[in-house]
């Protein structure tokens, strides 16, 4: 690339990698967050390593529920990206009705993280005391901490596509606007994949 | 976002959606470390990849938002994790 070309590329007027700068935010965003996501993993894989009392997660939690939890946060990644590509096609009726779908999902997804913290808490776990390691509370703080963080972004997901819903039904939603919430959610659904492997299964 | 309009099959999303769903019921039965972490990957792939559209952007943009992630990353898991051991 040539000095001119870079200039005439990042001089201004341009958008240098051809999105508009509303998406090159949400992906600053969304790689910062991730690495707010990446920290906490990685805490949590020392923490688990130095650890010689840490408790078998399959022995704490009901892994087909966990199951359940991941298929409907995949399937409303689905419904999300089904309405974004409907409203590039400017069929907005569908786009309204898989971005309704996406939010039934999510507000799915939170009931059963609230029952499985209910759970949880049910049988004596508390942010610094675990019942299945009682010397050791770091597994239950990281569990708090990881699930209570990731449903904290499912819920500001919902509300935001909440938002774009009621400006779809008054017809004032672009198709912008679902694939930044859509980047936004697929996102959350990639948080989750990591946590569910890396949390609950390894 | 033209390619986009024009390479946009709603049915795409879905094969995406079969694929992770197999692999994520597939992960609850491996007990090998190595190969859920292959299964992590492969899910995160195709997120990125026709979820998020990456697919369909610049390849520019592609190295610009995954090479400082992973080597972050890599960093965090490769380098600093492990030192748990070591405690």
């Amino acid at each position: 690339m040539t000095t001119e070309s870079i200039g005439l590329r990042w001089g201004g007027g341009v958008s240098p990698f051809g999105i508009s700068w509303q998406k090159m935010f949400m992906w600053w965003f969304i790689v910062t967050d991730a690495l707010l996501f990446a920290s906490f993993l990685a805490s949590y894989g020392f923490n688990r390593l130095a650890s010689d009392s840490w408790p078998d997660q399959s022995e704490v939690f009901h892994m087909d529920f966990i199951a359940a939890m991941t298929f409907v946060l995949i399937t409303s990644s689905a419904t999300m990206a089904t309405a974004v590509a409907a409203s590039r096609r400017g069929d907005s009726r569908i786009a309204l009705r898989f971005l309704l779908l996406t939010i039934v999902g999510g507000v799915c997804f939170l009931g059963m993280q609230a029952y499985e913290w209910s759970m949880i808490i049910g049988e004596g776990a508390r942010i610094d005391y675990s019942p299945w390691s009682p010397g050791e509370p770091g597994f239950v703080s990281f569990f708090f901490l990881i699930t209570g963080f990731h449903g904290t972004h499912v819920l500001i997901g919902a509300i935001v596509l909440a938002c774009v819903a009621i400006k779809a039904r008054r017809g004032k939603a672009t198709a912008d606007g679902y694939e930044l919430s859509g980047l936004y959610w697929h996102f959350v659904d990639l948080v989750w994949v990591f946590v569910f492997g890396c949390f609950y299964l390894i | 976002m033209s390619h986009l309009d024009v390479a946009n099959p709603y049915r795409i999303y879905w094969i995406a959606w079969l694929c992770l769903l197999v692999v994520t019921v597939v992960m609850l039965f491996l007990g090998n470390r190595t190969l859920l972490i292959l299964g992590i990957s492969f899910k995160a792939i195709v997120i990125c990849l026709w979820f998020m559209h990456l697919r369909y952007e610049r390849l520019d943009f592609v190295l610009y938002i995954l090479v400082g992630m992973f080597a972050t990353a890599f960093v965090l898991f490769g380098l600093i994790a492990p030192d748990g051991l070591a405690m």
